[in-house]
């Protein structure tokens, strides 16, 4: 009886406990997404690493000798230890090389180029800063493989690549640029450096910015040179968001599948993602393990940035006086600086758009003679008479390409919209139980599908939808999408809370306002461009997405990134340029009038 | 010999003036405090003398030396003019120990490594923060970080010492302390003190010189108790002394008979000047009037404020309101009767320039 | 965190509900019986969008010709092979295939085994098509990829023999798919290792060079021709930029091996090249052994069909005169249908089989291996 009656009041005593932390709107919401995540992230891991074990039927039993289903470690074996025909080698060891110089490459670069011109634009009287900050997160903007093609197109010649044909640089110049310089390692570096060089110019700019200009002043009082202070000063205070570029910019360096199959397979430069794919039709076990060591090393770095934000050395940015910050007098050197500077941003992120607007107009490639120019590929009628090729009518009037552009939108703005909403929900959670091992959790997870490259998320998730009858179509691309892009919302989610002092929403909660209407009503409209960021960084992304949906789309023609790369891989390049530029402009047009409405940008969606 | 001398310096952030003409003579030694309200420019004008910020026009010259020369086009950078800068917020590098964020101006001077040790020992001995070395900013508590903050100014013995109202982000009772460690300061480091602050209690107590300041203007210079008793203008008169001063309008005649609040009263002026007849702004500090049974005028008390060492008594003397501060504990019942007598001095300010005219005593007729 | 895995695998469970699957085997073996008024009559008493999965753009134009013709809702998509195989694995329900058209036997083969697809020949077909053509699965067509040259400059590479193609001074000369991309490209480079063929090499060498081959320490031949070839070779993107590239003015000493039908395309200067094998039998001769190589187009059925009687009539569709008629525009696509000849300037599908290699799925999915001797030839 007094047992019964004890066991009684322990139940009791629990379920007040579970009530009582269960009352807390943060712990319902962390509880949530660990359990929403769990599914959606680490199950797809989980099956992805059984993959690796298992043995697939067809080819890989053929090869294996073994039956289809068992479960061996014959994947391993053989992507790792094959000496025969170098196969390891050749498949795996050369390709992890070649993946790791360029990813590193990659990385520096952007951060050097995104680092500096960032400096350049909070830390000195540069001119035209306006241009140079409104034009910077082009390259990003843009799918990565554009300003490949671009490189491609405007530095080949006979004497390297296919030698088949010069590009602008040989053709006009009469400048032939050496083998290096137009393919392999150092182009395909490049590229993705300038590409992802937004992110650093975001982090590290958002540092410069909201750093005590107190710290440099002390060390300027103090005579130290002004190489000294930033080497001393500067760079260690941007450290980590240096880290967090470096993070995220080898991530997608490393899962980058268009650049190096552009730039690499002309003189034989394969990486890891290249062999991912050309492996996943006939070894899948194999891909998956490839898989599963960029995820490896997504996750080292992963950690290595947690452990050095979280050191000791860690700091809480005081602005101080900044707005008196006296800028560093760039004096004579300003000019040509800054003219560099635009030189290079007009040559990555403009002159690319005025070259796909110039092959989207002209009939044979190479011959830019008005004789060969013509609008038909956007308005023309009649094309597959008068020119066999692609669709009948020109994009514009192609209901098709229509159709795609108003699906891409929808989807673009449903997975803003729902990994923006969670995002934001994330960061609240996470930043009200901060320091939480349960919020660090959510942290962690809510990343993790950053990591995970796009084309084998997307595999993965078509695995997934087979044994769930009703995920399919818009639910299934808007699922993956909001998954994948959750990690860029929640980022900014995370980093608007932490600005918001929790007493604004505590005086609320003193005065007995629900959390629904506290979350509407004061912490929202706060933070509202912060916000608005987080939406719009998925949304950009999204709108040119390949790999991610490419298996997963009912049909080619949904949205407009396959339907552009159905038009190149049939060779209707000029349909192909001219969707792509459609592409581009819609999601410039989206990002300004998003922009001029709300204040809110790109920028600040990184979490800067 | 003068250490800094600022001649005609002016700083215009676009269209607003921060510091309008300003001309200031730093004496070496000297431990002067800039004050006035946020926005004065008083900031404004420290950041010029150091090179932080470059003044639109003037000339400003330390130690002999000029720095900074609008139409000589002369502008040393900070590093070159040998101050040194405590800064408001402190603003040690998180990333760098104590003992790192000491040593880093030795460094940049080029000391041994040996002399660097020593010297950055002396000073952990002198701000009694040896135990602190290794720890890094983050695991130091509020005064503890401005200890290593002062440490690491002083480290390369500054002739000048700026700073930029460093006890602002303390708690009352740390600040208290740190001005008795600052004033101890200025005896063993034998610089000068050049301060910030729009605190009138920590300008009064640690300052040789007080400037004040206000839209940009210098209002004025003087020595801390002489500006307390003879403040150039309103301003001056207003911003010095808590509870602050009690205005009432009135008027003066050539005689020197004061008529004010419905009160009579023959000034007798210190100093030999000529009085005018004019409209005039009476300023009586606090402790000035003395309330007491043998008092000339009648009041009716409106509220009592006893703090213990001092008590405020709010007058009511036909409809102006006077501020009494006396000494010990008192207490009136409101709305009581009393009677009281001004004492020692008042000062009077022309009502349209808010200028000084004389100071003096005031007889109640 | 146990119990939370618990709630995962639970939720995760629940969402699964294995959706039992009709199996469209017995639809098919009725289907083969049928005649075309049946299936007809079957077709449309079937609901839903038909959905069809290709890698060629032309059965876009064809599903909407078949489907206007019945009033079938229909959904056309184009995608790469080994995509149409991964989708095959991985989806079902409505949103599925109905019909595939594809390419690269071997890999079908695998298909088939597995249950993803069943082969499908209309009553109509049975006696006009030869077994090979109908068994294991149909054939819808026949592609060609053909040594194709620039022939402008002066050293216009108008070869005779392959093994031109493994001279040195044809070092970076020679532009080819890279096999790893496409797999029907790698079913070719295997194919030349097959004893038929490599026996074939081996006197096309000695009528080259005039003397035996050494083989040194490659098994045979077809083993020495595929790993010079490649190490001569430059890998492009795809058929139609490999065809763009070779026919640029800038071009001359280059020659290809890409699909015959991207000379149809706008964008290829046609007129700077040259077809080896049009050359040949121009001129009288032939390109020893073999002037390209050919690979069959398969049709067929989904097991996993929602309307698998409007893909079988599909099937019968696309084999007619009619069905064809996408293909049928330009040169580069062989009917196995007697009745659907080719193309004006093309050749007979009997040419090109007597010279060109012709991918053999048995010996290429017992020979699988051969393709890590080809990857090793195809890195720098």
């Amino acid at each position: 009886m007094d047992q019964a009656k004890s066991q009684d009041m322990k139940m009791r005593r629990l379920w007040g406990r579970v009530r009582s932390w269960l009352s807390r709107p943060a712990n319902v919401i962390l509880l949530t997404f660990l359990i929403v995540l769990a599914a959606l992230t680490l199950y797809p891991l989980l099956s992805m690493l059984m993959e690796t074990f298992t043995i697939h039927v067809g080819r890989e039993a053929r090869a294996a000798k073994e039956a289809a289903g068992t479960l061996s470690l014959y994947h391993f074996q053989r992507l790792f230890a094959t000496s025969e025909n170098d196969y390891s080698w050749i498949q795996f060891y050369q390709p992890f090389l070649n993946t790791l110089i360029v990813s590193l490459s990659a990385s520096v670069i952007a951060i050097m180029f995104g680092g500096t011109v960032a400096f350049l634009v909070t830390r000195t009287n540069l001119k035209y800063k306006k241009f140079v900050s409104a034009v910077f997160t082009f390259p990003y903007i843009m799918p990565s493989w554009t300003l490949a093609l671009f490189w491609e197109a405007f530095f080949k010649n006979v004497n390297i690549g296919l030698k088949t044909s010069n590009g602008i640089m040989a053709a006009v110049f009469g400048v032939y640029m050496p083998e290096w310089f137009v393919y392999g390692a150092f182009p395909i570096a490049l590229v993705l450096g300038l590409h992802y060089a937004p992110f650093a110019y975001i982090l590290i700019g958002g540092i410069l910015r909201n750093m005590d200009a107190n710290l440099e002043e002390a060390a300027t009082i103090l005579r130290a040179s002004r190489p000294r202070i930033i080497w001393r000063i500067t760079l260690p205070m941007v450290k980590p968001a240096m880290l967090s570029t470096f993070l995220l910019v080898f991530a997608s360096s490393m899962s980058a599948y268009s650049v190096p199959v552009f730039l690499g397979s002309p003189v034989r430069y394969y990486v890891l993602s290249t062999k991912m794919k050309s492996l996943m039709d006939s070894y899948p076990g194999q891909a998956y393990i490839i898989v599963a060591v960029m995820i490896l090393f997504g996750v080292g770095i992963l950690l290595l940035n947690q452990k050095v934000t979280n050191s000791r050395k860690q700091f809480t940015t005081v602005t101080g006086k900044s707005g008196q910050i006296s800028k560093i007098n760039l004096g004579k050197a300003n000019r040509p600086v800054a003219i560099l500077l635009v030189i290079i941003l007009l040559l990555v992120a403009v002159v690319p758009l005025i070259t796909f607007a110039m092959e989207s107009i002209i009939v044979k490639a190479g011959d830019y003679s008005l004789s060969n120019m013509t609008l038909d590929f956007w308005i023309g009628t009649n094309l597959q008479e008068r020119l066999d090729q692609g669709d009948s009518t020109g994009i514009l009037l192609n209901p098709k390409v229509w159709n795609a552009l108003g699906y891409s939108l929808g989807l673009a703005v449903t997975c803003a919209f729902v990994a923006g909403t969670c995002g934001i929900l994330v960061g609240y959670g996470v930043a009200k139980r901060r320091g939480s091992r349960f919020s660090s959790w959510v942290n962690s997870l809510s990343f993790f599908p950053y990591l995970m490259p796009s084309l084998a998320f997307g595999a993965i998730y078509l695995a997934m939808s087979s044994k769930i009858p009703w995920l399919r179509g818009f639910l299934l691309l808007g699922l993956v999408g909001s998954v994948k892009y959750l990690p860029f919302a929640s980022r900014s989610g995370v980093n608007a809370m932490l600005q918001l002092s929790g007493e604004i929403e505590e005086a609320a909660v003193i005065t007995g306002v629900p959390w629904w209407k506290r979350m509407a009503r004061i912490i929202v409209p706060i933070q509202k461009s912060s916000f608005l960021s987080g939406y719009l960084l998925p949304m950009v992304s999204c709108m040119r997405e390949l790999s991610l949906f490419v298996l997963l789309v009912p049909t080619s023609n949904t949205i407009l990134t396959t339907m552009l790369m159905q038009y190149s891989e049939k060779g209707w390049a000029q349909f192909g340029n001219a969707i792509n530029l459609l592409i581009i402009i819609v999601v410039l047009l989206v990002n300004f009038i998003v922009n001029k409405l709300t204040g809110a940008s790109i920028d600040k969606g990184v979490g800067g | 010999m003068p250490e800094i001398i600022l001649k005609n310096v002016t700083k215009r952030f676009g269209k607003f003036v921060a510091v309008d003409h300003l001309n200031l003579q730093i004496l070496s030694n000297s431990f002067i405090t800039l004050l006035g309200p946020s926005g004065c420019g008083k900031t404004t004008t420290l950041r010029m003398i150091t090179g932080l910020e470059t003044p639109t026009e003037g000339q400003i010259s330390i130690d002999g030396k000029i720095v900074f020369d609008s139409e000589l086009g002369v502008n040393l950078p900070p590093n070159k003019r040998d101050v040194g800068f405590l800064l408001q917020n402190f603003a040690l590098w998180p990333h760098m120990t104590v003992y790192q964020n000491i040593a880093f101006g030795l460094e940049n001077l080029k000391w041994s490594k040996k002399r660097i040790q020593e010297r950055v020992k002396e000073l952990l001995a002198m701000l009694r923060i040896e135990e602190l070395e290794k720890r890094y900013p983050s695991e130091l508590s509020g005064g503890q970080q401005q200890r290593v903050a002062i440490a690491r100014t002083l480290a390369p013995r500054p002739k000048v010492l700026f700073m930029d109202e460093p006890l602002s982000n303390l708690d009352t009772k740390l600040r208290m302390e740190m001005r008795t460690e600052l004033k101890r300061l200025h005896r063993e480091t034998d610089a000068t003190f050049v301060y910030v602050t729009h605190d009138q209690l920590e300008a009064m107590t640690l300052s040789t010189m007080v400037c004040i300041m206000d839209g940009g203007k210098l209002q004025q210079y003087a020595p801390p108790l002489r500006m307390y008793n003879s403040p150039a203008n309103l301003f001056v008169a207003d911003f010095l002394g808590n509870p602050s001063m009690n205005f009432v309008q009135g008027h003066l005649d050539q005689s020197g008979l004061l008529d004010f609040g419905g009160m009579k009263c023959q000034f007798e002026p210190f100093d030999a000047v000529t009085l005018t007849d004019q409209d005039v702004v009476v300023g009586i500090r606090p402790e000035h009037i003395f309330i007491g049974d043998n008092g000339a005028q009648e009041a009716t008390v409106y509220s009592t404020l006893p703090s213990g060492m001092e008590t405020t008594v709010k007058l009511n003397v036909n409809g102006v309101a006077l501020n009494a501060v006396e000494f010990g504990d008192l207490d009136y019942p409101v709305d009581s009767k009393v009677r009281f007598s001004f004492r020692k001095a008042a000062v009077l300010f022309n009502k349209e320039s808010g200028k000084s005219i004389a100071r003096g005593k005031l007889n109640l007729l | 965190m146990k119990k939370f895995a618990a709630l995962v695998l639970a939720l995760i469970m629940a969402l699964c509900a294995v959706h039992a699957l009709a199996d469209v085997t017995a639809d098919v073996e009725a289907g083969q019986a049928m005649t075309h008024d049946q299936l007809v009559e079957k077709a449309l008493a079937e609901t839903g969008t038909f959905v069809v999965y290709g890698n060629t753009s032309r059965i876009a134009t064809a599903a909407e010709d078949f489907a206007a013709l019945y009033n079938i809702p229909y959904e056309p998509s184009n995608l790469k092979d080994q995509e149409i195989y991964t989708k095959l694995r991985n989806e079902n329900g409505s949103a599925a295939a109905d019909m595939v058209m594809i390419q690269d036997g071997a890999q079908l083969a695998d298909a088939i085994d597995e249950g993803l697809v069943i082969n499908f020949v209309p009553a109509s077909m049975k006696d006009v098509l030869s077994e090979t053509d109908q068994q294991p699965a149909l054939v819808h067509q026949y592609i060609n990829k053909l040594f194709i040259y620039n022939n402008k400059g002066d050293n216009v590479p108008a070869i005779k023999n392959v093994w031109e193609l493994t001279a040195p001074e044809m070092k970076d000369n020679v532009i080819f798919k890279n096999p790893e991309t496409e797999k029907v490209n790698m079913n070719f480079l295997v194919m030349c290792t097959k004893p038929e063929w490599a026996d074939k090499l081996a006197e096309a060498y000695k009528a080259w060079k005039g003397e035996e081959i050494d083989l040194g320490s490659y098994k045979n031949a077809g083993y020495k021709w595929v790993a010079e070839f490649l190490d001569n070779v430059i890998f492009g993107k795809s058929d139609t930029s490999i065809a763009e590239e070779v026919s640029q003015e800038t071009a001359a000493g280059k020659i290809g091996l890409f699909v015959l039908s991207k000379l149809r395309s706008s964008s290829v200067l046609t007129d700077n090249l040259t077809v080896a094998q049009y050359d040949a039998t121009a001129n009288g001769y032939t390109v020893e052994p073999f002037a390209g190589f050919m690979y069959p187009m398969y049709t067929m059925v989904n097991t996993k069909a929602t309307r698998p009687y409007t893909a079988m009539l599909f099937i019968e569709y696309l084999m007619t005169q009619d069905g064809f008629k996408p293909w049928g525009k330009s040169i580069g696509a062989y009917s196995p249908n007697p009745a659907i000849t080719v193309n004006d300037g093309d050749l007979t599908i009997d040419v090109w089989k007597n010279t060109l290699v012709m991918e053999d799925a048995d010996y290429i999915l017992e020979n699988f291996e051969v393709e890590d001797f080809i990857l090793q030839h195809c890195q720098k």
